[in-house]
């Protein structure tokens, strides 16, 4: 049995390196998808990930236990994609967005249009490059910190009470945007699928 | 498309309801109106699929990259904890014992056996004489019987060592003068003898 993320915490405050390489390799692909799914960017997400774990290590010392590892580790990660976001956007000249202030696009999809087409299973419909390549773009309209939300539900299926202790909000809120969030990335991709279906026929099963 | 007023209250709730986040009651609820209301069921799977396709397409990007060296990179980027002399003494021990206790146990078996069985072996081997076994006897004084015709007998073995065997051939009735030449055959014998002097006793020997 795979040993638990404390007992390797402990050890790793004691000196055993060995034991922060485990919890390294045990997140590593979690971690590199959220940082993926806020940046886009390949070899930034990369970067991140890496800086991610090194700022675990060196602040171990203030991880007391009190949560799980990995709500703490996860909550590190998307503090520094957002930071990351923030500083390319201030770079841009682009207003910084304030997550609260922004008005969500609640109008709806054409409602089944999803379901229907690719079904509960998108392993089935033989997911295409283009069609990942739009998820990115969707995720890429919804406000960061309801990004991070909708990623840490869908990669590491962190139940509400985690999204509320990773990101520090209440549980209502964590309700909230994770509704936003799909309803934005529903809808773009369901436009993407009836498009590219009157183009191809996709979906005519 | 106008929305049902009825859905207004349920829409929220599809969200939770997908992830399991619901109340049971709440959940009772929802499964009432699903099973009459065919736009929010049109919902449920349009999250379901969503929420696959969100999964399923990071899964894809990132079993593009390839992570061997991933952990390496971050490792070679760490400053490592330096805990005390004696505490990093105990954690290289425990680290032993925990990742590499195959090979603690065989090595501590092998050096138990070398020291309980292989090196009392060896000792003993080295102190019991060829040939005999112990205990070893030490000559302290060869004497000839009274009035006894001694002749001595050699054997000389492979190594140069001497056995020396006095014997003594009959009674002598009268006093001849063989006597003190018969008690000093040994020394007039052969070189042989003083050289098993000089030797270690290789027990046996008269």
């Amino acid at each position: 049995m795979a040993t638990d993320d404390l007992t390797l915490v402990k050890r790793v405050k004691t000196g055993d390196q060995r034991a922060f390489k485990l919890l390294v390799e045990r997140y590593q692909r979690k971690i590199y998808a959220v940082a993926l799914g806020m940046v886009k960017d390949k070899e930034e997400a990369l970067d991140i990930s890496q800086e991610a774990f090194v700022k675990v290590y060196k602040y171990l010392d203030h991880f007391k236990g009190d949560s799980s590892f990995y709500t703490w580790l996860y909550r590190i990660t998307v503090n520094i994609c957002i930071d990351a976001l923030r500083k390319k956007q201030a770079l841009r000249g682009e207003q910084v967005e304030l997550d609260e202030a922004v008005k969500m696009d609640t109008a709806e999809a054409n409602i089944g249009a999803l379901g229907s087409r690719l079904g509960t299973n998108p392993q089935k419909s033989a997911l295409r490059k283009e069609l990942a390549e739009k998820i990115q773009q969707a995720l890429e309209t919804v406000p960061e910190k309801h990004r991070a939300i909708l990623l840490l539900r869908e990669v590491e299926g962190m139940s509400y009470e985690d999204l509320s202790r990773t990101l520090q909000i209440p549980k209502g809120t964590v309700m909230s945007r994770l509704f936003h969030a799909r309803t934005k990335v529903q809808k773009i991709l369901s436009e993407y699928l009836e498009l590219d279906e009157s183009k191809s026929g996709i979906g005519n099963e | 498309m106008a929305l049902n007023p009825a859905c207004q209250t349920f829409i929220p709730m599809l969200s939770p309801y997908v992830d399991g986040e619901l109340t049971p009651q709440e959940r009772v609820t929802v499964d009432h109106h699903l099973n009459v209301c065919r736009d929010c069921t049109g919902r449920v799977a349009d999250l379901r699929a969503e929420s696959g396709l969100i999964r399923h397409g990071l899964d894809l990007a990132a079993d593009e990259v390839d992570f061997r060296d991933f952990a390496q990179k971050v490792m070679a980027r760490l400053t490592p904890y330096k805990p005390p002399l004696m505490e990093r003494v105990r954690i290289s021990l425990s680290e032993m014992f925990l990742y590499q206790r195959a090979t603690m146990v065989t090595s501590l078996v092998t050096a138990a056996v070398v020291l309980f069985v292989a090196v009392p072996t060896a000792v003993l081997w080295k102190g019991t004489p060829e040939g005999y076994a112990r205990p070893q006897m030490m000559v302290s004084s060869v004497t000839v019987e009274k009035g006894a015709k001694v002749t001595p007998v050699v054997m000389t073995t492979d190594q140069g060592d001497a056995i020396i065997w006095m014997v003594s051939t009959e009674q002598a009735s009268s006093q001849d003068g063989a006597q003190p030449s018969q008690e000093k055959a040994p020394d007039q014998d052969t070189g042989e003898v003083k050289k098993l002097d000089q030797t270690k006793p290789n027990g046996g020997e008269l």
